[in-house]
């Protein structure tokens, strides 16, 4: 994280773009988008474009990688080297790599992964547009992804990130707020329980500091998760007009 | 206690009620019990059955299935049965003496077949039996949860359209579905609508209209 | 082979005998083309998502500074990569570009670089510095055809590129100075031969079915030529699809 007292972030009881607080960015949510996929999501959040493919479960090759209790659930997240303004180069870097792993942390604690063993069940995240908060964008489309694929889930996982900016506690931080706050703390739950399956943090929180935190970042994961369940909901609705 | 109305769309960790007894697409947690995916819920009773909108196919004893052959290896036949379970057709079904014939002259590497899954293992591992091979014509693949809308009750959808388009018509559960004769290309127009449409309503009278018109216009 | 390879080559085989494809398209024929340019607006110089039947490609034009080639001391630099991303298919693995991949991004590349579509010249800055212009294929959802998808695609992204401000030593993301200098416009045209037909813009259904394929792309005149698979072509069968590839180029080439 980098510091710049010089940008100030907050003016006037607003961000830089003119939000308040507890005020998300702009989110539209679609499943089923891809045709080879077994399930699939499509996530634009803020200026965030994030597409999530699901296979499975199947045929897990090479073989000494086999449960015989349960399926191996892998996540791998990426970002298209055009994404970002400065050229990223193809290949997973160490950031892709630890997010990778915790996107698979958190979406394992749902998945009931004991009712496919021997298999693999793949998820991957795609970054198109990256603009602040592209690990949980592709945490919640990659959510949506495993239910689109008909993957029994004990519950949807839904991500939200918050942080501090100009001393403030503020909701899903935009990308100047991710450069120059002093705190990035992205927050993945369970809807149902409110139970977190992912929780990273970096910058200087005190305690009080955290709490109000993570409050609104609980509070922005559930509004966030009935857009969710919407994007599941209309699915259903198909368009029966033509062939 | 029940939670959801008949055909409500539930979602993955939807409460579906208390004491209720409901199918595998759910998981019971602290004497409740939740659907495990997304689909329409039916209500029969104190019994919620889910029809799940998508899925993969795992194999049960009895169904009908459609495979590919793809490998054949001490004297049986592994098939491909769009499921990532192994499956294996065993040589001594077909074959007289499967040890001492070049099995190959039956089935090779390539080969679609049908069959019936005789055994499952607790892993998932399956053998099919009576295995036929199914040449010319040609194989789709659909959602395997949605084959039963493409039958339909009492296999009134299939009959349906074999009656206007006069296919030869093998529904595999696994979502391979064999088509020979007749109006094939309008015989995979309806099943592709009908997989699409699978969970509207009204579905199949919209089937029954297209099959009418284009029936009509040749 | 893919284990699907098998459940339709025959039948699709049969139905070129009688002068059909699958989808009722003529052997001529295109599939419906969709393309969105500046989809990543906000971050890549140039882009484009393109939508060639169900196959799905987005490209990203990014520019940065750097060195020249030694021999070409005055020249922009131009680079193409593909990546067969795995959502696009269950047979693609995460991994560095194989074969296909590295087979797309370089046939897309000819095309664009042998027809001088970039005025490379005009990309010169000062001394020991000039623009590279990165071309990356990515691959989103593979029902056939990727190197016309991509090419097509490629093209679009560049003819809407914008070049960055470039200020005491360094590049101004966000801001632009201009328009990257495009001149041609250069479409790739792949042809599938099953028994004896050849047959533009193939599914992935009939890839399968294939004996061979022949990618030529045109400008007004070729500018590059790949021929894939394992089957071989006839001299008519080429010169043959020398002409259609020009004539269906320039309908493609309206739509951009």
């Amino acid at each position: 994280m980098k510091r710049n007292g010089k940008i100030r972030l907050i003016k006037d009881g607003k961000r830089l773009d003119g939000r308040k607080f507890d005020e998300l960015r702009r989110i539209e949510m679609k499943v089923g988008v891809l045709k080879r996929a077994t399930g699939s999501a499509y996530v634009e959040w803020g200026k965030n474009k994030v597409l999530a493919g699901v296979y499975g479960p199947r045929e897990l090759h090479p073989k000494y990688l086999r449960d015989p209790t349960k399926a191996l659930l892998r996540c791998i997240y990426n970002l298209a080297p055009f994404s970002v303004e400065e050229r990223k180069r193809p290949g997973p870097d160490r950031r892709s790599i630890e997010i990778s792993k915790v996107t698979t942390e958190a979406l394992n604690s749902v998945v009931l992964v004991e009712r496919y063993p021997n298999t693999a069940i793949d998820v991957f995240i795609e970054i198109l547009q990256a603009d602040a908060g592209t690990r949980c964008a592709g945490i919640n489309a990659a959510a949506l992804a495993l239910a689109d694929a008909g993957i029994p889930m004990r519950d949807l996982v839904t991500a939200c990130a918050v942080g501090k900016v100009d001393g403030e506690i503020v909701l899903d931080l935009m990308k100047e707020e991710d450069n120059y706050g002093e705190c990035d703390m992205p927050v993945a739950i369970t809807p149902r329980k409110k139970e977190v399956v992912l929780l990273q943090m970096d910058g200087k929180l005190t305690r009080d500091e955290f709490k109000k935190a993570y409050e609104l970042a609980i509070d922005g994961a559930m509004r966030i998760c009935e857009i969710q369940k919407n994007a599941l909901l209309s699915s259903i609705n198909v368009d029966v007009k033509g062939v | 206690m029940l939670r959801i109305k008949n055909n409500e769309f539930v979602i993955p960790g939807q409460l579906i009620g208390s004491r209720i007894i409901c199918d595998t697409n759910c998981f019971y947690e602290n004497g409740k019990v939740y659907s495990a995916i997304q689909g329409i819920a039916r209500v029969i009773g104190n019994r919620v059955i889910i029809i799940p909108s998508s899925g993969t196919y795992v194999p049960k004893e009895g169904d009908i299935v459609i495979g590919v052959v793809k490998n054949i290896m001490s004297r049986n036949w592994v098939i491909d049965i769009n499921s990532p379970y192994t499956c294996i057709l065993k040589g001594e079904e077909v074959a007289r003496d499967p040890l001492n014939e070049d099995i190959r002259k039956y089935f090779v590497v390539g080969d679609i077949i049908s069959g019936k899954i005789s055994r499952v293992d607790e892993v998932n591992n399956s053998t099919i039996s009576g295995p036929r091979k199914l040449e010319n014509g040609i194989v789709i693949e659909v959602n395997p949860k949605r084959v039963p809308r493409v039958v339909g009750k009492k296999r009134s959808m299939l009959n349906l359209i074999k009656e206007k388009t006069k296919s030869r018509i093998l529904v595999g559960q696994n979502g391979r579905i064999w088509i020979n004769d007749g109006n094939i290309e309008l015989t995979i127009m309806a099943i592709k609508r009908i997989e699409k449409e699978a969970q509207t309503k009204g579905l199949t009278d919209r089937i029954a209209k297209m099959l009418e018109e284009n029936y009509n216009k040749n | 082979m893919d284990i699907e390879a098998y459940l339709r080559r025959d039948y699709i085989k049969n139905l070129v005998n009688q002068g059909k494809r699958l989808d009722g398209r003529k052997f001529d024929e295109f599939r419906k083309i969709e393309i969105e340019n500046n989809y990543v607006g906000e971050k890549a110089c140039g882009s484009s998502l393109i939508n060639l039947g169900n196959t799905m490609v987005l490209v990203g034009i990014s520019l940065d500074v750097g060195e020249p080639y030694p021999d070409s001391p005055e020249s922009g630099v131009m680079t193409t990569s593909a990546e067969l991303r795995p959502l696009a298919s269950p047979y693609f693995e995460a991994g560095p570009p194989g074969e296909e991949a590295i087979e797309v991004a370089r046939v897309v590349d000819r095309g664009i670089r042998e027809s001088g579509a970039i005025n490379l010249e005009k990309l010169f800055i000062e001394e020991n510095k000039v623009w590279i212009v990165f071309i990356d294929i990515h691959i989103l959802d593979h029902d056939g055809n990727l190197i016309d998808a991509s090419g097509i695609a490629a093209i679009s992204a560049l003819l809407n590129t914008k070049i960055p401000k470039y200020e005491d030593g360094s590049v101004i993301y966000g801001e632009y100075s201009g328009s990257l200098p495009v001149t041609e416009v250069p479409i790739p045209c792949t042809f599938a031969k099953i028994n004896d037909k050849m047959l533009i813009d193939p599914t992935l259904d009939e890839e399968y079915a294939m004996d061979s394929r022949l990618t030529i792309t045109t400008t007004d005149t070729i500018n590059a030529m790949q021929k894939g698979g394992v089957g071989s072509l006839s001299e008519s069968e080429v010169y043959n699809a020398v002409d259609m590839a020009f004539e269906k180029a320039k309908d493609v080439r309206k739509l951009l």
